[in-house]
């Protein structure tokens, strides 16, 4: 091989190798930030993932569930209690949870699970339940959530019978099995009154 | 450890809930329940004056009633500027629901009432459910030495007449009444709650409430039996503009004005057939579409519009006079730092000048008026999007409403572009799990012009 040749060929690699990397760089940059989906689409999809209520047997059943969907889909409960997969958020399991996790100074909380499964979601909690953290953020076992991380304190402004719609909407979803874990006591966080988030491609789930 | 004062035992008394107290009295002192003041009241204690721990009150309270009424009781919890209406000044020993004289305190039965059932229509949720009887007991003891009155005053108990049965002739009466002591003017002439007196109310201390809608009887505040209604016609509910109509009318009157009020109550959604739902629903729509404003004032609390655009601080207590003005710093890592935007109306650094499809572009696309991308989280422009047409026009007239405070909100930043590319890298290449992190304090400038 002449050494011109060589040259050349020298000059070639690091071309397509600079090329590479900064086309590279280039795509990095140029991608949407979440999960490579372009923002609209992300968004379009997560909003519309809301199953519908035309199976709901009882018509007056129905009209408040539709309700409840509009609610639960407008003010976006899934920006929380998505189920993360491996690319992004797993819209089949609609809010089966467990997608953020909140690190405050008074504990750290996971997004639950609000399908109605019996063992893990919201099908252990009675209506009563549902609606007194929804109004109120009182946990069954007597904690009370900080309103910064479950936004109960705007939900207390939905009238008693849009809280009911909503419930009933949940009770609707498809029963999803994903554990989540309790609330950890403790401060969480290394700056006073910050509140962190892990929203990664991540679930918290425990079983 | 504080008695239960004498007089205030007497007032129980004259309540006839001698029977009631007794049982609870009971189980208060049952093994299965070893709070601290059940070991300290040992059986001796008489049935109507139940010993109360007040340090172990004070745990119960720091454990479960600061988020809203404060650590000072002085209803300024972190959550409370979003609650409508907001939780009252325990300190002034004025309270709502009671079977006492206007302005008098309350009977302790009367605040172990509202802490066991709380209050309907608001966020105060019935503690009994959450609460052993023994924490319900020792958190009012702890309650009653939040305002000095309670050491120098006495209730002045009611004794209500003979109540009389809710019956036509009873109810046309109350209707008489009811246009007689003008209650339409502030709770309008069918109940509503829309009455010809300005809609803003307040309470004693200057936060915005609303005349109850007399048609919801599920939503007053200390129940909705006859009984109940005419306590709080007889006795007026302190800390709010609903006066005692003790000198205005008679007691008779008062029954039959109950009986009227209950009347009114319409049904539940929860117990409509498909027809009535159809028709409750296109009535709201209707109500809606007829009062924008009011729509989108729902919409935007309700949501929580003023949860993230309201800055903080360090104890979560909105910093004063900036609810809405924006300025909470969000850092979303890898990315940069999106503060968030003054929603208020002022025209230099709010939405005052921006055009209602600016607004909309923000709400439905998270597009800033100068091309900035925002994005689909924390603020959630992809639900948002979802909402009808008439709601977002709602909430932009809502928006238009809101008193302008003038906060300067620096526009996002993007990170050094080396670090933003390799956080991205390790974020959507590598699926790391950066933070996004919420800090308190205001990152705009207040005051600027």
């Amino acid at each position: 091989m002449s050494p011109t040749l060589k040259t050349v060929l020298k000059w070639a690699a690091l071309t397509v190798v600079l090329v590479v990397v900064a086309a590279f760089l280039a795509f990095l940059y140029f991608i949407p930030p979440f999960f490579l989906t372009p923002p609209e689409q992300f968004g379009k999809d997560m909003a519309e993932a809301a199953p519908g209520v035309a199976d709901v047997a009882d018509p007056a059943v129905r009209a408040i569930a539709e309700r409840g969907r509009y609610i639960v889909m407008t003010t976006g409960c899934i920006g929380c209690h998505a189920t993360n997969g491996a690319k992004g958020p797993d819209l089949t399991k609609y809010l089966a949870g467990g997608g953020l996790m909140m690190r405050s100074a008074r504990g750290t909380f996971v997004s639950r699970n609000l399908t109605p499964d019996r063992e893990t979601g919201l099908g252990r909690r009675s209506d009563d339940e549902v609606m007194r953290v929804l109004r109120s953020g009182v946990f069954p076992d007597g904690h009370v959530v900080p309103h910064t991380a479950m936004p109960w304190a705007n939900f207390s402004n939905w009238t008693e019978e849009e809280r009911y719609a909503v419930v009933v909407y949940l009770r609707h979803l498809k029963p999803i099995r994903h554990g989540t874990p309790e609330h950890a006591p403790g401060n969480a966080v290394t700056i006073p009154g910050a509140f962190e988030e892990g929203y990664g491609a991540k679930d918290y789930a425990t079983k | 450890m504080s008695e239960r004062p004498k007089r205030v035992q007497a007032a129980a008394a004259c309540m006839a809930v001698l029977a009631v107290a007794g049982v609870l009295r009971t189980m208060h002192a049952q093994p299965a329940e070893p709070t601290p003041a059940s070991v300290a009241a040992p059986a001796v204690a008489r049935p109507s004056q139940p010993a109360r721990d007040v340090s172990h009150g004070k745990a119960v309270y720091d454990a479960h009633c600061v988020e809203c009424h404060g650590t000072s009781g002085r209803g300024d919890g972190p959550a409370s500027p979003h609650l409508f209406p907001a939780p009252p000044d325990l300190t002034a020993g004025r309270y709502r629901i009671r079977t006492t004289e206007t302005g008098s305190l309350p009977t302790d039965d009367d605040i172990l009432q509202t802490v066991r059932q709380g209050l309907y229509g608001t966020a105060m949720p019935a503690w009994r459910r959450i609460l052993s009887e023994g924490d319900v007991q020792d958190v009012v003891g702890y309650l009653k030495t939040l305002s000095p009155r309670f050491a120098t005053e006495t209730p002045a108990v009611v004794q209500p007449t003979r109540q009389i049965a809710s019956a036509p002739d009873s109810i046309a009466r109350g209707r008489q009444t009811y246009e007689r002591l003008q209650c339409g003017k502030c709770h309008g002439t069918d109940g509503r709650g829309a009455g010809s007196v300005a809609q803003d109310f307040q309470d004693d201390w200057q936060r915005p409430l609303r005349a109850t809608n007399l048609t919801e009887p599920w939503t007053f505040h200390g129940g909705a039996t006859a009984r109940d209604v005419y306590f709080r016609f007889r006795t007026g509910m302190s800390g709010t503009p609903m006066p005692s109509f003790a000198d205005a009318a008679s007691d008779t009157e008062l029954w039959d004005l109950a009986n009227y009020v209950v009347s009114l109550g319409r049904k539940p959604v929860w117990s409509m057939t498909a027809t009535e739902a159809a028709d409750f629903y296109g009535g709201l729509d209707r109500a809606a579409e007829a009062n924008p404003v009011e729509r989108g004032a729902h919409l935007v609390e309700s949501v929580g519009c003023p949860l993230c655009h309201s800055p903080v601080d360090a104890n979560g207590l909105v910093l004063p006079g900036m609810r809405m003005a924006g300025g909470l710093l969000i850092r979303i890592e890898p990315f940069g730092d999106y503060p968030t935007g003054n929603l208020t109306s002022d025209k230099e650094t709010g939405l005052g000048n921006w055009s209602d499809d600016d607004i909309l572009r923000v709400v439905t696309r998270g597009i800033l008026r100068d091309g900035t991308r925002m994005l689909p989280y924390p603020m959630d422009w992809p639900s948002y999007s979802t909402m009808t047409p008439e709601d977002l026009k709602a909430i932009v007239a809502y928006l238009r409403t809101v008193p302008p405070v003038s906060n300067r909100v620096p526009k996002p930043t993007r990170k050094f572009l080396p670090l933003y590319l390799w956080g991205k890298f390790t974020f959507l290449i590598l699926g790391g799990d950066p933070p996004m992190v919420f800090f308190p304090g205001n990152a705009g400038v207040a005051g600027a012009r």
